[in-house]
């Protein structure tokens, strides 16, 4: 018996008025235009519920850009999911955060590029940053929830400390702090981003510390990058175990990143129901568990703790999405992961992603 | 002392898995029955003396001090995690 999901990630829409160069969608966002529309969502969040899927995680891009986030997120509060919007807050004003909590969403999280307003608005390639802090004030006065989420790289991750007592500050209860995932769009520009290990162990200690020091009043999460740490991580909970994810053209896949893999069929929910697509959906079969692992994995201990790790990294890396993660130290491709985070420390930092150096201001 | 479930966290029935669980951002906490029941009893309006009569009458045959303490126990874990917030009656 296949596990239900806990999670739905729904990718409302890959439309994103900012540029960061470490963003995971795919580069190639314009080829899925064809939004799913309200009624479909609607319908695509009763199906997760019923499958037993109990957080519902509004995202994209940025799914504020669509005005009919309220809607859904009703629709999911009202099936009893745990309803949270993941958004940049470009172009978000105090009406729409009202209108979200008038929705029932639990929890918003706001995505911030550093702490100094310029150096953050050059990481995302608009001015934003300002606006970014009013608006997650507003979601504390609407009496939501808020997490800061960071990603973070080599152009920020000298700023942790500062951070995190800026969440505090917000009123945040949660601040995540992620080291890049290299693949996707962040995979092209992976030695600009690229810390040293140096940075690492200190920002670090320095998160550790004030996770300490605000224990029981925000909760620090410090996402360790793989790529240093010579261990994978488990894919998402597990390849099909844990999370769905539906883009905006309705496709369903196990993994936020999977679309580049090759040899994925690609279901899609205009078609099937969400619930045979997470049972029995060849992408959802075709990484569960440990039947399709050859060696190392197949005969490691820790194959049902870490699955054998991310399979769009293994793909990016290796050209085979069905080999060991090379970011474990016992693929034999792991020297490539070493390679690069040599080649890390000398190159100059950039802050823009290449299709674009375009500047908006926020509203 | 009264007890809350503070606004972050959502306690529900999951059908899926047949169990309670208390939903809180990117986390879900899975509750046994003896959680889920002490849970249900926390309103925001019942004091904690008024929460343990409670258990109490649903539970002649178990000491009291047995489960005073276990409710206790478990509200201040939660509340260490901000699940639970207490207030004065
Ligand atoms: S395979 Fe897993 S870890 Fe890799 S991008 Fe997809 S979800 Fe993330
Ligand atoms: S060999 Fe595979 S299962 Fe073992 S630790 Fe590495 S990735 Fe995980």
């Amino acid at each position: 018996m296949i596990p239900p999901p806990l999670a739905l990630l729904a990718e409302l829409t890959y439309r994103c008025p900012l540029r960061c160069a470490y963003c995971s969608n795919p580069t190639d966002w314009r080829r899925y235009g064809d939004e799913l529309d309200t009624d479909a969502w609607v319908r695509v969040v009763h199906e997760a519920a019923d499958l037993g899927v109990l957080h519902l995680h509004l995202s994209g891009g940025e799914p504020l850009l669509r005005d009919d986030v309220e809607p859904i997120a009703r629709a999911g509060r009202d099936a009893g999911l745990y309803v949270n919007v993941i958004t940049s807050a470009w172009g978000v004003d105090r009406a729409r955060i009202d209108a979200l909590a008038a929705a029932g969403v639990d929890h918003v999280q706001v995505s911030l590029q550093h702490t100094d307003g310029a150096r953050g608005d050059a990481i995302a390639g608009v001015e934003a940053h300002a606006h970014k802090l009013a608006v997650a004030r507003m979601v504390r006065e609407a009496g939501m929830e808020l997490s800061i989420n960071v990603v973070l790289h080599r152009g920020n991750l000298a700023c942790v400390g500062d951070v995190i007592a800026l969440a505090h500050d917000l009123g945040a209860q949660r601040i995540e702090l992620a080291n890049t995932q290299y693949h996707g769009s962040a995979f092209p520009h992976r030695e600009a981003l690229l810390p040293s290990r140096a940075q690492l162990d200190e920002a670090l200690a320095t998160a550790r510390t004030w996770k300490a020091r605000l224990a029981g009043r925000l909760d620090v999460i410090y996402v360790v990058p793989d790529w240093f740490a010579d261990a994978p991580k488990p894919c998402t909970g597990g390849w099909g175990r844990q999370f769905l994810t539906v883009i905006p053209d309705g496709t369903v896949l196990p993994c936020a990143g999977a679309h580049d893999l090759p040899g994925m069929v690609f279901d899609n929910v205009r078609a099937k129901p969400l619930a045979t697509i997470w049972r029995r959906g060849q992408d959802f079969e075709r990484f569960r568990g440990t039947a399709w692992m050859g060696d190392p994995c197949a005969s490691c201990e820790h194959r049902e703790r870490d699955w054998g790790g991310c399979r769009c990294q293994a793909f990016a890396l290796t050209g085979d999405p069905a080999v060991t993660d090379p970011a474990c130290a016992k693929s034999p491709h792991h020297a490539r992961i070493v390679a690069e985070r040599e080649v890390a420390r000398e190159a100059p930092p950039t802050l823009y992603r290449l299709d674009t150096t375009r500047r908006r201001s926020a509203r | 002392m009264v007890p809350s479930l503070a606004r972050r966290a959502r306690l529900r029935w999951d059908d899926a898995r047949g169990t309670h669980v208390l939903l809180y951002p990117e986390g879900v906490l899975v509750l046994n029955p003896e959680a889920a029941e002490v849970l249900a009893l926390v309103d925001g309006a019942r004091s904690f003396e008024a929460l343990v009569d409670a258990l109490c009458e649903a539970h002649p045959e178990v000491p009291r001090e047995t489960l005073d303490g276990d409710a206790r126990e478990l509200l201040e874990a939660l509340a260490a995690r901000g699940f639970v917030t207490t207030s004065a009656p």
